[in-house]
Order: C-alpha cells, then structure tokens, then sequence
C-alpha cells in the first residue's frame, strides 16, 4: 500500500498539514474542490439523514437517533486508530480481531476488577500494534500483510482462550464496567460520549502536534519526511500502536455494553472501517485525511443500515450494495478531484 | 512543477482505491456464515411438513402476560418484528424466513424483517431497530446466545415480548423473553447417534465436523451424539473433532484434512446437512466410494436427503425451521393473555435409507 505515494496538494508535503485548514491556492475550483473532498460525506450525511426523518416517522427519534449513535461508537474508534495509520499511507487489518479479542480478554478480566478489564485488552491489543509498527517501519514489510497476519494471529488467540469459541465470558450486571457499557449520561450512552472526548483528542493531535505533523508528512512523501527530519519509523509504530490500543479500547467498551465477551464479533469490521475512512474524505494513499470525516463515514454506514431497516420489507442485503455504492462514488470522486486539483 | 512525474502515479491511483472498493464490496462474503448457496432447492416452505409440539414434559413452566409485565393485545393489528441471524443462502434459513413471511400473511399481521447477515453487532442494531420502527412483538432467531443485554433492556422498557426460535438467548424466561422454540438438539445428536452406530456397526473410528461455536445448537448437538455412542457402542471412538462454523466448503475442508490425517476413518457425524454435503465432496475429491465413509448429519434439507437416496449419506435427522405457525401460535395464545411453555419443543422426523425415496417431497 505504501507503494504508490500520491501527493495530494504537492508542494507542501511535510510543513503544513493538510488538515481541515484553508487549502494551499487560491483558485476557487481548487477551494472547491478541497471542500468537496472534506466535507462531501457531512453534505450527503445530512442530505440522507433529513429525507429519512421526513419518509420515517421513527427515523429522527430520541430512541432511534440514541441507538444509532450507541451502536456506532464502537466502529467509530476503531476507525478513529485507521485514519492515523492510512494518512501514513498505511493500512490495518487487524483491527477487527483485536476489536474481538479486546472485548473476550474485558469479558475475563472483568473477575479482577474494572481495572484490570480495561487494562488488560488495552495492554494486549497494544503490544500487537507495537509489533505491527516495528515490522512495518523497521523491516519494511508491507502493511497489509503485516496487519493481516496479526489478524490471523488474534484471531487465533481469542479461539485459544475461549476454548475455541465456544466459552464465553459474561461481565456481572450492576459492576463498574457494565455500567460504563450500558449507562447513560444526558440521554445518550456512555460510549458515545467516550468517542466524542476520542475524536476530539484525535483531532488536536493530528492538527495541532508535531506527532500529527509527522502523520501527515510519512503519508504525504515519505522520502521528504525523512529528509526534512521527521522521525519516519517512530511515528509508523506510533501510528499502529494507537490503531491496536483504539480496537482493543473499542472491543472492551463493547463488552461491557453487552456485558459478555462474544466471541463471533469483529468479522470484517476492518473493511468496514477502512470504508468509513475513506467515505469521510481521507486517501487511502495517504498524505491527507480528516478525522472528522471519519465519523461522519461511520455514522453514515450506520444511517444507510437504518433506513434499510426502516423500510422493514427491503432485504438487508441492499444495505451492503448501497455501501458499496457509496464507496465507489467516494473513491471515483475523489480521484477525479485529484485529478483536477493535479492539472491546475 | 513536475507534472510528467506525477501523471503515472496518479494513474496509479484509481487503480489502488478500484482493490478497496472492491475488497469491500467482498465483505460480505469473508463473513463466516452458512452461506453455501444452494438455490437449486427452492422447495416452498410451507409445502413441507408443519411443526408439532412434543408434549410438555409434567412440570415445564409456563408464562403469562400477567407474570411477564406485558399488557394484552391483538395479534391481528400488531406489528411483529424478526430478526433473522444468517443470510437467506441455506435451505435451513430459508424455509425460516419463509415460513415466518407465509405465517405472517395469512394472520394479516404486519411483519417487519431483518437479516444480520451473519453479523452479531448488525444483529444487536437490527432489534434495535425494529423496536424503534414500532414493533409490538417480536421473533428473534438469534446468531449467538450471549451479548444480548442492551435488546432485552430496550424491549423490557417498552414491554415488548420476545420469542426466540431454533437458537438460545441465555437469559431469563418470562422475564427476559417469553418463550423458547426450538428442536431437542440433544435428542437430535442422540439419533444421529443411532443412525451411526446401526451404519457402522457400532466399532472403529468416527469423526465429528462441530458447528459455529458460541451458540446451544453445537453444544447440544455434541453433548447428544457423545452420550449416546459411550452409552450403547462403546467401542466407536470419536478420534477427530473440527468446527466446520455450519458452512459448507468449511466442512469440505476440514474433511479433506481428516482424510489425510484418519484415513481409517469409518463415519463423520455432520451437525448440519451443509458440512455434510461438503464432506461428501470432500470424499469424492478423495477418490472414495459412496457408502465407504459412513456419513449422518442433522437438518433434513432436500440436497442431504438425495444423498441418501444417491448411497453417499446414512442417515439424516430431521430439524424442522418451519417456525412460522407455532411462533405466531404462541404470540397470539401469549397476548390473549392465556399461558404458554417457556420451552416449545418441536418434535422432528428423520430420514434414513428406508423412507428417504418416499419422503423426500417432505425436506426443504
């Protein structure tokens, strides 16, 4: 994946993050399409989500809206750790089973104490992205096969604690943790307020951090980083580490809004992260990205799911053809703007 | 600036987000699942034979609006919602889902479906939504007995009853969820138990290919067939035992590898017709005749059953999935505010090589 190194504005691939600041020219098609580009995914989020309130009398309630957003906090972090890593130009895999493996190793932890259920799979699923960095960035293995060994690996590693999958770990009801899981504060849950403190710590450090900086620069040119001093390996393991901690953090908090370790969950949750991501106007081939935009591809895989649902008679295998749909536009927009952006 | 340098690469571009757009779109198919499509058999559901109930055991416990918390309704102005756990690719998920449809029509209830495609948090946001689109009732074939705290508190809060079918919720009955519909999958695995041992002969080596775990229908199955072969044929010795997740190429798999592994094999006791079927193809791949490699599996499907009649599979144990009539029945009889059983055991039939030619219009 790091192969094709595509620039997005070229000229200033290490010192200026091309973040949610004003674009580099002044051209007004280039603003455009800058704006397009961040902020397409929010425009048809919005589009989508006011044609479903007034279609479905039980689209925009407070119970429905609360669900969703329950429901989505989970995939939101872990696409939170996946914007990170593909702005470097990078991909992660493995997020999916450490989402899973996260929430079995909560689940058994949770006999010695809410402590001990979040600092585990935290310490886990961390220590798995460490060693996704160090042979991405130290021995230059390519990320996608890196990451999916280390999928394959967790995966196995959950069947080996769970006695193949077949035992499952239950949270108690009233603990500190199911409470953290299943409560609410101001009418929405728990998680969903533990994602939105995430995304906006995300946002500062991708922005307004030398860290975030060197993010950006690895995935705009690699080569111009380095020769401009960025500590290029340093910000990969950093970059994959955070991805493990966010899906072990992610799978944990799950758990404990289940309160038990399920041991079947995660199952493609990598691609579904990966098309959140880039439906919010990050590029897969790195250099520029949004973590804003990221939850906006989450919620708005979430919405298309409920509206299918709202519709009650569509078969749900719609809900994947009208994601794939959405991804493709979103890839061919964002190519064609390139595109453009390239030939001013 | 260097335009002629850039231009390759950004045709490299397309190319690279073409992989992930397509990789995703191919999502589905990565999901595990019982998914091996076998459309060819689009027996109609409700051609096939109807549930029965097997008589309630003396002292099996009973629920009633009234114990439950629930108010009485009308079944024939209510919305019913159901949940279905894997694609509609199997004829097992597909007599369900139909059965439920055709029940549903008939009693002119409004139903709403959904299918989680083999997802369980798709699952979970899936009840979810239908409690929010306004479902009175629901009907949940659920993918994993665990993990269901966040639907049973939101039902619980709007007083919606619960009927779970062909798998377990481990909760509460009568408090969680008002009644449980499901086969004896421990009688299940106990026939197949029987069919193998009058197959083999009661000696040598046999193999089980598991179902998915995390769910009460491989358990049982397994705890079944187990007890059954230690009680009456000591010496048939179970020497191999793989998940085949219920998924037809998985169960190929997993047979090849125990052909290579066990080549004195004598039967593979299959817990779905899909593995069996796969391991049948396993066996033919291999060389092997019909009949050589003793082969019982449960669910009764139509593909499973020619292969009985074509000499490649034993014995197949009946599981019905057409829980459409009884399902309804018991949501109408519950919101009339008369007692149902907690569990409805469904009585099952079995094919063997004496009535699989005659009956075989029976299989789905």
């Amino acid at each position: 994946m790091t192969v094709t190194k595509t620039e997005a504005p070229v000229t200033t691939a290490s010192n200026q993050p091309h973040g949610e600041g004003e674009p580099a020219g002044s051209a007004r098609s280039e603003r455009l399409s800058a704006l397009i580009q961040q902020h397409g995914a929010l425009a048809v989020l919005v589009i989508v989500s006011l044609v479903a309130s007034f279609s479905f009398d039980s689209f925009a309630t407070g119970d429905n809206v609360s669900n969703m957003a329950t429901s989505s906090a989970f995939l939101a972090i872990v696409a939170l750790g996946m914007t990170f890593v593909i702005i470097t130009g990078g991909i992660d895999l493995s997020v999916g089973s450490l989402f899973a493996l996260g929430g079995v190793l909560a689940a058994w932890g949770s006999r010695y104490g809410t402590l001990v259920a979040l600092l585990l799979p935290l310490a886990v699923c961390g220590l798995i992205g460490v060693v996704n960095g160090l042979l991405v960035a130290r021995s230059r293995l390519a990320p996608f096969i890196v990451t999916l060994a280390a999928m394959l690996g967790a995966r196995g590693l959950l069947l080996a604690v769970t006695d193949e999958g077949a035992e499952t770990f239950l949270i108690g009801k009233g603990s500190l943790l199911a409470e953290l899981g299943q409560g609410t504060t101001l009418g929405l849950g728990n998680p969903v307020w533990i994602t939105l403190a995430l995304f906006v710590a995300g946002a500062v450090v991708l922005r307004r951090t030398r860290f975030g900086q060197h993010v950006y620069a690895v995935g705009g040119n690699e080569d111009a980083a380095a020769l401009m001093g960025a500590p290029v390996a340093r910000t990969k393991i950093l970059v994959y580490t955070l991805s493990g901690l966010l899906a072990g953090l992610a799978g944990a908090l799950n758990a404990a809004w289940l309160a038990s370790g399920v041991t079947i969950l995660g199952n493609g949750m990598e691609l579904e992260a990966i098309s959140a991501v880039v439906i919010g106007g990050t590029l897969l081939t790195g250099g520029l990205g949004y973590v804003s935009g990221s939850l906006v591809g989450v919620l708005l895989l979430k919405v298309i799911q409920n509206v299918i649902n709202q519709i009650g008679s569509l078969d749900s295998s719609y809900q994947q053809v009208v994601s794939g749909a959405f991804l493709a536009v979103v890839v061919i927009a964002q190519t064609w703007l390139g595109r453009r952006r390239q030939l001013m | 600036m260097q335009r002629t340098t850039h231009r390759p690469r950004l045709l490299a571009r397309p190319g690279l987000v073409a992989l992930a757009a397509a990789v995703a779109l191919t999502a589905s198919a990565c999901a595990k699942s019982e998914d091996d499509a076998s459309k060819d058999t689009k027996s109609p559901a409700a051609a096939g034979a109807e549930q029965k109930v097997v008589t309630p055991k003396p002292g099996s416990k009973s629920c009633t609006v009234d114990a439950y918390g629930g108010e009485k309704l009308d079944l024939k102005g209510a919305t019913v919602g159901f949940s279905q756990s894997e694609k509609e690719a199997n004829p097992f998920r597909i007599a369900e889902t139909q059965s439920i449809k055709d029940e549903a029509k008939k009693r002119g209830v409004k139903l709403l479906t959904a299918n989680a495609q083999s997802q369980f948090s798709k699952q979970i946001s899936d009840v979810q939504d239908l409690l929010a689109k306004g479902a009175d009732l629901l009907v949940i074939a659920p993918l994993n007995s665990d993990g269901w705290d966040p639907v049973l508190q939101a039902a619980a809060a709007k007083k919606v009853p619960i009927v779970t079918i062909d798998r377990k919720i481990n909760a509460t009955a009568c408090k969680d969820y008002v009644s449980f519909i499901a086969s004896d999958f421990v009688e299940q695995g106990r026939r197949a138990a029987d069919q193998m041992i009058e197959a083999t002969g009661g000696k040598g080596e046999v193999a089980i290919l598991l179902g998915a775990a995390g769910n009460n229908v491989t358990t049982e199955r397994t705890k079944g067939f187990k007890e059954r072969v230690a009680e009456k044929a000591p010496d048939l010795k179970v020497v191999f035992e793989q998940t085949g997740d219920f998924a037809r190429e998985k169960g190929q798999q997993v047979t090849e590898q125990l052909i290579q592994s066990k080549p004195g094999i004598k039967g593979i006791y299959a817990e779905n017709d899909e593995m069996g079927l796969g391991a049948v193809a396993a066996l033919k791949g291999a060389g092997k005749k019909a009949g050589d490699i003793k082969i019982v599996t449960v669910d009764g499907t139509r593909n499973a059953v020619q292969g009985i009649v074509d000499g490649w599979i034993s014995g197949v144990i009946e599981s019905n999935p057409r829980f459409g009539p009884l399902a309804f029945q018991t949501l109408d009889t519950f919101t009339k505010g008369e007692a149902v059983p907690q569990d409805i055991i469904i009585q099952d039939g079995a094919y063997s090589t004496d009535n699989a030619k005659s009956e075989i219009g029976k299989a789905y």
